[in-house]
């Protein structure tokens, strides 16, 4: 999930535009991890190494690592450390934004940095993703505080999950989106110590491409993309539900999903809104948690 | 219990008509030939003692009826029909009520071939 919001810090900064990271993002699993950003990454070169490497391997008919280990930056060992490593989203997503230009190694290098810093992320956390490190993070980037904070980032790292298992990893959590008058919605209440509407608007074009990944088949009728999209929210919903009562020992309800409008969804009398839009590749989802 | 799958029926309830397509394909694949489905829980109700089904998919949340109040109609009428939750919402609350009503197992959603075969070789076998 670090990728997400790797891609998400890259928006908010600037460093990326919001055409060239969806680009990145549909290129990024047919990309291949080059020695020199995995290099960067386990911070044994600096970017400015990579790039003498590179230059020099456009003059000789060597691999990478073979020129890296003779221009003493590494040593054998290292090099097979590092193909054999984990090649994790954030990087994935890196080396597509440095091949399309978008970055050089060395704007990688610092952005990489700086967002491990920010976040207090090690290398273990990214390939570990512990839920208390994903939380955090969570937090941090909604703002959550105060008494629903906790229901609420555990909401949020469920619901990502279960994007990523279900529809894809091709998305940015954004800050702020405002759900279209025309959206297709559908609530599901959550009732219980903590109770809460739960709701998902979206377009009718990212309708059908989310209810084709998530049924696994090509939906065109927006009946029946309604249909597969509110079993996601319940899907959703009910794991959940299930890490609640296995985290807490309480259980919370949950009623049959409704189809409804965009402005029944702004209009809900709330304790505590917690608007969460993300940015497909094929458009905007918006999730809404409505603490009543 | 063990039946030959051609000649066995089977209820598929859920209020998702993607969810009961997906069953209908994973158990058509398995052998069945007499599937049916129901939408909700009253309707699992109904249609339960119109065909007298060898085995039920039964989700829980469900407009109308839940299927655990489903669960407990059909097992106070047919103390013998094999009923299985297929839910996301398996926590140990709703988990622990079916098998009292006499759920005869679970099913965790979304239900992939796999997990839904093994459960299925438990009750059937196949021709060869």
């Amino acid at each position: 999930m670090f990728t997400q919001f790797f891609g998400s810090y890259l928006l908010n900064k600037k460093i990326v535009s919001p055409a060239n990271l969806r680009l990145a993002l549909e290129k990024k699993d047919s990309t291949r991890v080059k020695l020199g950003v995995l290099a960067i990454n386990a911070g044994y070169m600096t970017a400015k190494q990579v790039d003498a490497v590179h230059r020099k391997q456009a003059t000789v008919d060597k691999r990478i690592g073979d020129i890296a280990v003779e221009m003493g930056y590494l040593t054998e060992a290292q090099v097979e450390e590092l193909l054999s490593s984990q090649k994790t989203g954030c990087l994935l997503l890196g080396q597509a934004l440095v091949d399309m230009g978008c970055l050089t190694n060395e704007e990688f290098e610092t952005v990489l940095k700086n967002y491990k810093k920010e976040n207090d992320l090690t290398d273990k956390d990214f390939s570990e993703e512990s839920n208390e490190k994903t939380e955090n993070v969570i937090s941090s980037f909604f703002s959550l505080e105060g008494e629903y904070s906790d229901y609420c980032s555990e909401y949020v790292n469920i619901l990502f999950k279960n994007l990523i298992r279900f529809v894809g990893d091709d998305f940015t959590p954004l800050v702020n989106a405002e759900i279209g008058d025309n959206d297709l919605t559908v609530i599901q209440e959550l009732c219980g110590d903590f109770s809460a509407v739960s709701a998902i608007s979206l377009d009718d074009k990212a309708a059908a491409v989310f209810a084709s990944r998530f049924a696994e088949e090509e939906v065109t009728d927006m009946d029946y993309a309604k249909d597969a999209i509110s079993e996601f929210l319940n899907l959703s919903n009910g794991l959940y539900n299930v890490n609640i009562s296995e985290s807490t020992g309480k259980e919370i309800g949950l009623t049959p999903q409704e189809s409804t409008t965009a402005s029944a969804v702004k209009s809900i009398k709330a304790k505590f809104t917690l608007t969460i839009p993300v940015e497909f590749t094929f458009g905007t989802v918006i999730f809404t948690l409505a603490v009543i | 219990m063990e039946k030959d799958i051609s000649k066995a029926k089977v209820l598929v309830c859920d209020d998702s008509m993607m969810v009961r397509n997906k069953m209908k394909k994973l158990l058509t694949a398995y052998g069945f030939t007499q599937i049916n489905e129901a939408c909700d829980g009253a309707q699992a109700v109904e249609k339960f003692a119109d065909i007298i089904p060898d085995i039920t998919f039964m989700d829980i949340v469900m407009p109308e009826m839940s299927g655990v109040d489903a669960l407990r109609l059909i097992k106070t009428n047919s103390p013998d029909a094999v009923v299985i939750m297929a839910t996301s919402v398996g926590t140990v609350g709703n988990l622990s009520e079916a098998i009292k009503l006499g759920a005869n197992d679970f099913l965790q959603k979304p239900v992939d071939d796999e997990q839904l075969y093994r459960l299925l070789d438990n009750y059937f076998k196949k021709e060869n």
